[in-house]
């Protein structure tokens, strides 16, 4: 558990861009709207704090207790976690286990590399699928949480399926990527 | 298929596409969608993505990306130099003070930042430079920082813990509170080798002076007046409140776990806000990008490892793989022992979080039918997992050492940690001797079980 840390030195991907042009194109709009969601995602975290901070001194100070704070942390820590997803993985943040990677022929380990991400993609590509028909069927049926808060459903089920396609979308550019020749330096593009 | 040829086929699918090198969390929802799709009601599979926010959406779990944040703002600020120059000039007198101020700076700044590799980093990179003008060995110093940074999953607060509490469904504050003694021990054994080591490699030193060899550092003595300790403390005790504050938050029946989160959270943005003036959002962004890199990896990690739990159990696997543990008729101890040496060897290869929410619903069973007391065996399992961090093949602090001092050879480095992983053995062995090292605490604050 690293809490924020990162070792110096680490590869940034941001100073990669893919081989292929409209891959670099495409993947230029994708890293300006992964740091749009970021921004938002930011906020949504401090403004989180805020309020399970401020459900805390109106309980204590001015005696009234609140009841939507947990329900509005929860919604805004899922979403802020599923749409920053696509981010992470842009970064390559989503942890796997390389020890094999160092052992395989060259060759080999690129075609792993390769049906990792499609495989990655695939099971995401699925999943926002389920999310979006969660996200449909909260929709019209108007569920709410069960709590006298009730907020609609459908709010966190959206952020959900967006986050989760923004990043199967991540894992398919990846994929092509790898596929068209990889990336170089930014300068070199 | 027969359970066991399930469960069998499980294990092996799980363990091919995790070595495939497939991101943990993807690699977890790949098997067990599969899983679903071969063995479980088809209906089953329009639920998954409704099993996985309903696991999610617990504010005791959500509260991980806010310590997270907390943890961030400590960690990338300059507290964690600030905190070990104060400690150091304080100890500096005491024989090996300067082995028990990196401990207790590791520790102290653990229990703020939560985090075992930034409590390496920031104390580390004062520490260790210190440490080595002063004649320590390469290796005492490397390893004095990686196994003081290993206090950062025991300390509350632990994500670690806010895990196992979840998984175990056992009370949160009694766990947080059951890792301060035991967390106080290592910190104890740790400082009371560090005495011995230092005092042993200074007694190497002056014998090669009083042979007419080179005069080592360690045989230098170092002053600081009364005006320059006092100077330092300004600059550390903030950060004492905010640990005391997140404290008596939690425990003065102020905050839930996540408010605490929340509250210990803003508490650290607006304490380095202050003292070191990171306020613009220049500054804080930063902070925030990394704790949702963090936090983002973690809770996918996490819900996909839950989906992974609920297959597992639904279709018998766990519960047939508990029944045949407790099939065995091992005895306590042997049970403990195997169900250790397994989170170990597990922790070669995943980080805590997957290796506790993928096994406790395996070993949790047998080990409760053994009569042991979970809370006491979730601080067991955190020191051996912090264990994980501090030996090859994964030892992420390791590498963060590496980072901090790269001049230090690998090879040195994981020598050096080594008599701290056997500390750390002799801890287990107390708490299974001793469990009330880690219940006694619990048990007065919040009544017995």
């Amino acid at each position: 558990m690293s809490h924020g840390f990162e070792l110096e030195g680490a590869a940034k991907s941001g100073d990669l861009v893919p081989r292929n042009a409209a891959l670099a194109l495409f993947s230029a709009a994708l890293e300006g709207l992964n740091r749009l969601v970021l921004r938002v995602s930011m906020v949504a975290l401090l403004v989180t704090a805020g309020v399970l901070t401020y459900s805390v001194v109106t309980r204590y100070f001015l005696k009234s207790s609140t009841d939507w704070q947990d329900e509005a942390s929860v919604f805004m820590l899922v979403g802020a976690t599923f749409m920053t997803a696509a981010y992470v993985q842009s970064l390559r943040g989503h942890v796997g286990i390389e020890a094999l990677a160092g052992l395989l022929p060259e060759g080999v380990n690129r075609v792993r590399l390769v049906l990792v991400d499609l495989v990655s993609a695939l099971f995401c590509s699925f999943y926002s699928w389920k999310s979006w028909a969660l996200f449909h069927e909260a929709w019209t049926e108007g569920q709410t949480t069960s709590s006298s808060f009730a907020p609609p459903l459908w709010i966190p089920y959206l952020l959900m399926a967006a986050g989760m396609s923004l990043l199967a979308v991540q894992l398919f550019l990846q994929f092509f990527v790898r596929l068209s020749g990889g990336e170089v330096q930014k300068a070199q593009a | 298929m027969s359970e066991l040829g399930i469960g069998l086929s499980y294990g092996a699918a799980t363990l091919l596409v995790m070595f495939s090198g497939m991101p943990i969390a993807f690699a977890l929802g790949t098997v067990a969608v599969t899983f679903m799709y071969f063995f479980m009601p088809a209906s089953s599979l329009d639920t998954v993505a409704q099993n996985v926010y309903e696991e999610m959406a617990s504010i005791t779990l959500l509260s991980i990306p806010l310590f997270i944040m907390k943890g961030a703002a400590i960690g990338k600020s300059r507290a964690g130099q600030d905190l070990y120059s104060a400690i150091h000039a304080w100890l500096h007198k005491v024989p090996g003070g300067l082995g028990i101020a990196n401990v207790f700076a590791c520790a102290l700044f653990a229990a703020m930042a939560g985090s075992s590799p930034a409590t390496c980093s920031a104390i580390g990179s004062a520490g260790i430079p210190e440490m080595r003008r002063r004649g320590y060995s390469p290796g005492f110093a490397a390893g004095i920082i990686a196994a003081g940074g290993t206090l950062g999953i025991l300390l509350p607060p632990s994500i670690v813990m806010i895990l196992f509490a979840v998984a175990a469904e056992q009370s949160l504050g009694r766990l947080f509170l059951a890792g301060i003694g035991p967390g106080l021990l290592l910190v104890g054994l740790f400082a009371a080798y560090a005495v011995a080591r230092a005092r042993k490699e200074y007694k190497q030193a002056l014998a090669v002076y009083e042979a007419g060899g080179v005069k080592s550092a360690y045989l230098d003595v170092e002053h600081f007046t009364l005006a320059k300790k006092v100077e330092m403390l300004p600059r550390v005790l903030p950060f004492l409140v905010l640990l005391l504050g997140v404290m008596v938050a939690l425990y003065g029946g102020f905050a839930t776990p996540s408010e605490t989160a929340g509250l210990g959270g803003l508490m650290a943005l607006g304490l380095v806000a202050v003292v070191y003036g990171l306020w613009r959002p220049k500054d804080v962004a930063p902070l925030l990008s990394s704790t949702l890199k963090e936090s983002t990896m973690l809770m996918l990690i996490i819900g996909m490892s839950l989906l992974y739990s609920y297959v597992m159990s639904h279709l018998h696997i766990s519960q047939g793989a508990a029944q045949w543990i407790v099939g065995m008729q091992l005895s306590k101890w042997v049970l403990l022992s195997v169900i250790l040496l397994m989170v170990i060897v597990l922790g070669f290869f995943l980080p805590p979080v997957s290796i506790i929410l993928m096994t406790a619903p395996i070993i949790l069973p047998p080990l409760k039918a053994a009569g042991f007391d979970l809370i006491w065996f979730g601080v067991v399992m955190t020191i051996v997992m912090e264990m994980g961090l501090i030996h090859p093949p994964v030892g992420l602090n390791i590498f963060v050492i590496k980072n901090v001092a790269p001049d230090i050879p690998l090879k040195d480095v994981i020598w050096g940690v080594m008599p701290f992983v056997g500390l750390m053995f002799v801890a287990v062995f107390l708490l299974c001797v001793f469990p009330e090292i880690a219940t006694g605490l619990p048990n007065l604050v919040m009544g017995a079980k």
